[in-house]
């Protein structure tokens, strides 16, 4: 067993049992008078068991005296770790890791941009959303889904935009592309949001329907008019019903004999929004209080509107075989001051052909 | 609760302790302090170690001791913002993105400082902050939380905290970016 001597009082004991203190051996008794004397003539207080000199403190091999042991702070080290410890270098594989890591980084950001963009378009459309914006968020909402067409946060953010700007087609079309219109939670407070809009918006249409089907006929012409309120009323984001609902209204003051009703619905229709429907119904509207009033001014305004229709229909066909129906018939009430029902117009005029429903 | 050995959780997330240590090391030779010896990854605990010289100078022991917290949390939430759209508000199933998210949590795990390393900062912030060093008084009341979250290992708040960081972060993130 190796032993030293302490320089104080001599006595020779294991370098287990002794502490080094600024070069010196002191045993345990002694070195703590011998570092309050030399915390007191300002030197360096700290000391540190022997034997924590004899071995190297990062390898722990035994270095006794060698002279190419070295000291660096309190502790000492082998020739072989020193270097080490005076300059931890980083290991090449942690220098390739890091530049890996960083390359992953630019993968992976760049990897993210087309989702960021998705992601950005969906939080734009929920803020817009949440402020009550529907129209204006829809389009960002639409964008998210093309991205990704499965997040179930912007299809059921899309449906109700869309619900509530009146735009079944783009509601049905977020909430169908979207696993065919199945969710992970069925229960979330958006969700069923969504499906009480949604289901709002069909009994309307279903409303609505029956009322189109009323007003095939002439006699129930208030009766349609009236349902389809109920559906605009019940789902009035959908201005398509409150415009069917007002031609209803129109349709059932023609029946009535309320022309100046039917006048002033056509009028407003027509500065709402100018299209050929909204102009032959004017132009009709104007031929039947020219038929009771024979001021010439309506006669030319209706005439002028009848060539609006056809002006605004250009070349929807669908549009002119709509009008194609409706012309004759306003240009003989014009013509002979007479006002029949479309039903007598065509039993007289269209027999054989396709009737007007 | 569920436990699963510490090992296995270090291998699942091994990435992070590399990351962890070598942001040790980094802020040791910054600082200039001797370095005894490095562990980047072992199957054991602790899964890595960085030995090194203490020091006298707070603001080298702050960041030797914090370095890794801060480095694997903006990792943490840079790898995670990459992958959090995908993953978690778009449903994309994209393997890539969940690769780079297994990164983001893996790296975000391991950003807690270990109780050794805590315990150096402990032992020299009171008496700095007494003196009213800035450093010293933010790092109390710092190091206390992530003593106790040290503590809450045991019921993941390691791996809680790595979904925090890698879910809130993105979402605070993506929802400034897009106001």
């Amino acid at each position: 067993m190796s032993e030293a001597t302490c320089s104080a009082c001599g006595l020779q004991a294991s370098i287990r049992s002794l502490f080094d203190l600024n070069g010196q051996i002191y045993c345990a008794p002694c070195v703590q008078t011998a570092a309050g004397n030399a915390k007191r003539s300002g030197q360096s207080a700290a000391y540190m068991p022997l034997i924590n000199r004899s071995i190297c403190a990062r390898c722990n091999t035994f270095i006794s005296d060698q002279s190419t042991a070295r000291q660096i702070g309190f502790a000492r080290f082998c020739a072989a770790c020193a270097p080490l410890i005076k300059d931890w270098s980083y290991p090449p594989w942690l220098k390739v890791s890091l530049a890996a890591l960083v390359l992953l980084l630019i993968v992976a950001l760049v990897h993210g941009k087309k989702y960021f963009h998705a992601g950005r378009a969906m939080y734009i459309g929920e803020h817009l959303v949440e402020q009550g914006k529907h129209a204006e968020a829809l389009p960002y909402l639409k964008e998210t889904l093309r991205i990704a067409p499965g997040s179930d946060k912007a299809a059921l953010l899309a449906a109700k935009a869309a619900l509530l700007t009146g735009d079944l087609a783009a509601a049905g079309k977020a909430l169908h592309d979207h696993d065919d219109g199945h969710f992970e939670n069925g229960q979330s407070a958006a969700f069923l949001e969504v499906n009480s809009l949604w289901n709002r918006a069909n009994q309307a249409l279903e409303k609505a329907q029956k009322a189109s089907k009323l007003a095939e006929k002439d006699e129930n012409s208030a009766e349609a008019a009236r349902l389809m309120h109920e559906a605009a009323s019940s789902y009035p984001e959908f201005t398509v019903l409150r415009i069917a609902a007002e031609n209803l209204d129109a349709g059932a003051a023609f029946v009535r004999g309320d022309f100046d009703t039917y006048l002033s619905i056509s009028e407003n229709h027509w500065k709402q929004q100018a299209g050929p429907d909204t102009a032959i119904s004017l132009a009709n509207a104007l031929a039947c209080k020219y038929v009771l009033t024979g001021i010439i001014p309506l006669r030319e305004r209706s005439i002028e509107m009848i060539e609006k229709s056809k002006q605004l229909a250009g070349g929807d066909a669908e549009a002119l075989k709509a009008l194609d129906e409706y012309i004759p018939l306003i240009t003989y009430r014009i013509e002979n001051r007479q006002i029949i029902s479309k039903q007598e117009y065509n039993r007289r005029f269209r027999a054989g052909k396709n009737p007007i429903k | 609760m569920f436990f699963i050995p510490g090992p296995v959780i270090a291998a699942l997330t091994f990435p992070g302790v590399i990351i962890h240590e070598a942001a040790h090391l980094f802020f040791c030779r910054l600082f200039k302090l001797q370095v005894f010896d490095v562990c980047f990854f072992r199957f054991g605990n602790p899964a890595g170690y960085v030995a090194h010289q203490q020091t006298e100078n707070f603001n080298a022991q702050f960041l030797i001791s914090m370095g890794p917290f801060f480095g694997n949390t903006l990792l943490c939430v840079l790898f995670c913002s990459a992958a959090f759209l995908p993953v978690w508000e778009l449903k994309v199933f994209d393997p890539l993105a969940y690769f780079f998210y297994w990164l983001g949590l893996s790296i975000g795990m391991h950003a807690f400082p270990s109780t050794q390393d805590l315990s150096h900062l402990w032992a020299q912030a009171p008496a700095l902050a007494k003196k009213g060093n800035l450093l010293a008084i933010v790092s109390l009341p710092l190091a206390g939380i992530l003593v106790v979250l040290n503590y809450g290992r045991v019921i993941w708040a390691d791996l809680g905290y790595g979904i925090l960081v890698g879910v809130l972060g993105p979402i605070a993130i993506f929802r400034a970016l897009a106001r």
